[in-house]
């Protein structure tokens, strides 16, 4: 103890481990009250780790759980200890940033106040913090989180341990998109007048006009779009609105026209995440697990005996297909071969041809067996995965082009050239403050007068647990119970261009990551390229 | 002062009497009810008697603090109503029970955390704790002898 706080200073009182510190419990309980060290203690430059992570570098104790972390757990070898005798130190040996994607765990890792959260810096002590516990939604891997707030303000997010997702760790986009939250947020509806601007109104008469103009066009003009981060309630309060008046054109954005939804096992992740450990030859199609699910990245990392193949077009997966590939006869003989789809995929036209070259790798490779199911498909976005358990599906597969009247639930991302101009438009944002969006639709259908016969959360869970029970059965995995092994075989061709890259910027990929300035810096720093 | 007393107490038994017979009569309903004892004796307005709570058992934190804390079980009241007072600046609730379940309520077991909310009449759902997987791992595993090395292909 009294080796450690040798050359510890007494920062305490101005650090922001303060209270959450091991050091200060680790001395609380065994330290002595004074000590005996009379030189100087010894100083250390601090590094500049990027936006996200402060370092106070004299505060270091050199357990190099940072080095550990960065080594085998993000992947990156940035981090490294430095000298010797009490000229050691961590560092980066040159200037440079932390480019991992998951660096904002280090400040957990880091028993004293060396490294800690730059955008938390002095903006609270984490005894006034009040914790709740909750899933975060920035993508589709749903990692357990803590959010800590002051008051009403959200100050931090932290990880929660889960086993099965994402162990203790998130990536930065879950730890620090919270300043989003706090900026460009819709507080009251508003309504676009004849001169252009939108003008704040009252809720009733804000609902009055949508049901105007929703029953202004024919029902098959109706158009509802559910948003990425939209909640399961919200969705079916949606879906059943729309049915109601008459249309069944309602998606998830992320699903596209995606409309194989009858198949659970065509869009979850099979083999669970934490069942990616045992996998033991990984075929990744059209998917960058490190933008897309950095923390199922890490999972496969984590694996690392497997070899991987990243092919860079649809050519490729043809060869795999028709046994053409080196790569087949890897995954013949592993025992575990795990194929995961990237989402990016769904909004490719030749999408069931892609699928079915999946399934006959899958099978031949015996992919899926009924105690291993290696056929994966890694969302992108939160909502997606309830989107296509509740059946949000559009009709048709063009109904956005011939749209009157569209409803977007906190849709930011969708593709709206394709609207035709004299479309009437229902925008709502996903900020709207206070008021629950499955509520607002259930006014609306009231004002509209197809009235939802739900008014209580228990009763919409209710109508819920109709559609997709499995979606109430919280913090449980629910495998699918059919594999596509009953799907009809497609003849469809697919199309030789290459698959897109689905996730462009890891840091802004919808309202809130895109609202906040620490993901701007990051986006402006660490994907310099 | 003791015949009002005496008065209140048989209002309140006849209170918790007609309760139950009002549950007794629907004794063939899959699920039983209880009586929230405790929440109609103590005078807890109406609006708060049946109330959806969480039980969870806080995780421990993400710094790397001993874990002499942990396993402790909560009950949350899922209130969201909060405000910023504009006179002082400080944070205002319209919710009497905002603060209690982090503040006041802490049980040894879930069990006990169950009973309690049953007593209360509220309606509770549970959440899973989560455990750390412990695996063995030795420092001199990064040393042993695999075989043979593989050829590369």
């Amino acid at each position: 103890m009294e080796f450690l706080l040798m050359n510890h200073p007494l920062d305490c009182p101005i650090c922001d481990q303060g209270g959450e510190c091991d050091l200060q419990d680790q001395s609380m309980a065994f330290g002595s009250d004074r000590g005996r060290f009379t030189e100087v203690k010894r100083s250390v430059v601090d590094k500049n780790l990027g936006p996200l992570v402060k370092t106070v570098m004299t505060r270091c104790i050199q357990c190099t759980r940072c080095v550990r972390f960065a080594t085998e757990v993000a992947g990156v070898q940035d981090l490294g200890m430095l000298g010797r005798g009490s000229g050691e130190e961590i560092g980066t040996y040159v200037e440079k940033l932390m480019t991992s994607e998951l660096s904002g765990n280090v400040i957990d890792i880091c028993p004293v106040g060396a490294l800690t959260s730059k955008p938390f810096a002095f903006k609270a002590r984490n005894w006034e913090l009040k914790g709740t516990e909750t899933i975060d939604v920035t993508d589709a891997v749903g990692s357990n989180i803590r959010i800590d707030s002051r008051g009403p303000e959200v100050m931090r997010i932290v990880p929660r341990l889960n086993e099965d997702i994402n162990e203790e760790w998130i990536s930065d986009k879950t730890r620090f998109c919270y300043d989003g939250l706090k900026r460009q947020r819709l507080n009251d509806p508003m309504i676009r007048g004849a001169d252009g601007r939108f003008k704040p109104v009252i809720w009733r008469d804000a609902l009055a006009v949508v049901a105007e103009m929703a029953h202004k066009v024919k029902p098959e003009e109706i158009v509802g779009v559910a948003g990425q981060l939209s909640d399961a309630e919200s969705m079916m309060a949606l879906k059943d609105l729309l049915n109601k008046m008459g249309s069944n054109n309602v998606w998830c954005e992320g699903n596209g026209s995606n409309r194989d939804a009858d198949l659970r096992s065509g869009y979850i992740m099979n083999s669970s995440i934490a069942g990616l450990e045992k996998a033991d030859a990984f075929l990744l199609v059209g998917t960058q697990p490190r933008v897309e699910a950095a923390i199922v990245n890490a999972r496969i990392r984590k694996t690392v005996l497997a070899k991987q193949a990243q092919g860079w077009g649809p050519d490729t997966l043809l060869e795999i297909a028709e046994r053409r590939h080196p790569f087949s006869s890897v995954l013949l003989n592993a025992k575990n071969p795990a194929i995961i789809v990237g989402a990016g995929l769904f909004e490719r036209k030749d999408k069931d041809a892609i699928f079915s070259a999946l399934e006959t790798i899958a099978k031949y490779a015996n992919a899926v067996r009924l105690d291993w199911n290696g056929f994966n498909v890694l969302l992108l976005k939160a909502a997606q995965a309830a989107a296509l358990d509740l059946g949000l599906v559009p009709e048709s597969e063009n109904s956005i082009e011939s749209a009157k009247f569209v409803y977007l639930m906190g849709a930011d991302d969708v593709n709206l050239e394709k609207v035709p101009a004299d479309a009437l438009w229902f925008i709502k944002g996903i900020m709207a403050t206070g008021v629950d969006d499955w509520k607002i639709i259930r006014a609306l259908s009231e004002v509209a007068g197809v009235k939802l016969p739900y008014d209580t959360l228990g009763a919409i869970r209710s109508r819920i647990k109709t559609v997709a029970p499995n979606i109430l059965n919280i913090d449980e995995r629910e495998p699918a119970t059919f594999s596509f092994s009953i799907k009809p075989e497609s003849t469809k061709k697919m199309d030789s261009a290459p698959f897109g890259t689905a996730v462009d910027n890891f840091y802004m990929t919808d309202s809130i990551t895109r609202a906040s300035k620490i993901m701007a810096q990051c986006s402006a720093l660490l994907l310099k390229k | 002062m003791a015949s009002s007393l005496r008065h209140g107490l048989t209002k309140a038994r006849s209170h918790i009497l007609s309760r139950t017979r009002w549950f007794s009569s629907q004794s063939d309903a899959l699920v039983e009810a209880k009586i929230p004892e405790v929440g109609i004796i103590s005078g807890i307005p109406e609006q708060h008697l049946r109330r959806r709570v969480v039980i969870y058992s806080p995780a421990r934190t993400a710094s790397q603090q001993g874990s002499g804390k942990v396993g402790k079980w909560k009950i949350n009241f899922l209130s969201t109503q909060k405000w910023e007072n504009p006179l002082m600046g400080w944070t205002s609730t319209g919710d009497p029970y905002a603060n209690v379940g982090d503040a006041g309520l802490s049980f040894e077991s879930e069990e006990a955390a169950k009973e309690f909310a049953e007593k209360h009449g509220w309606e509770y759902t549970v959440r899973k704790r989560h455990t750390p997987l412990l695996r063995v791992k030795s420092y001199a595993d990064n040393f042993k002898w695999k075989g043979l090395p593989k050829s590369e292909e």
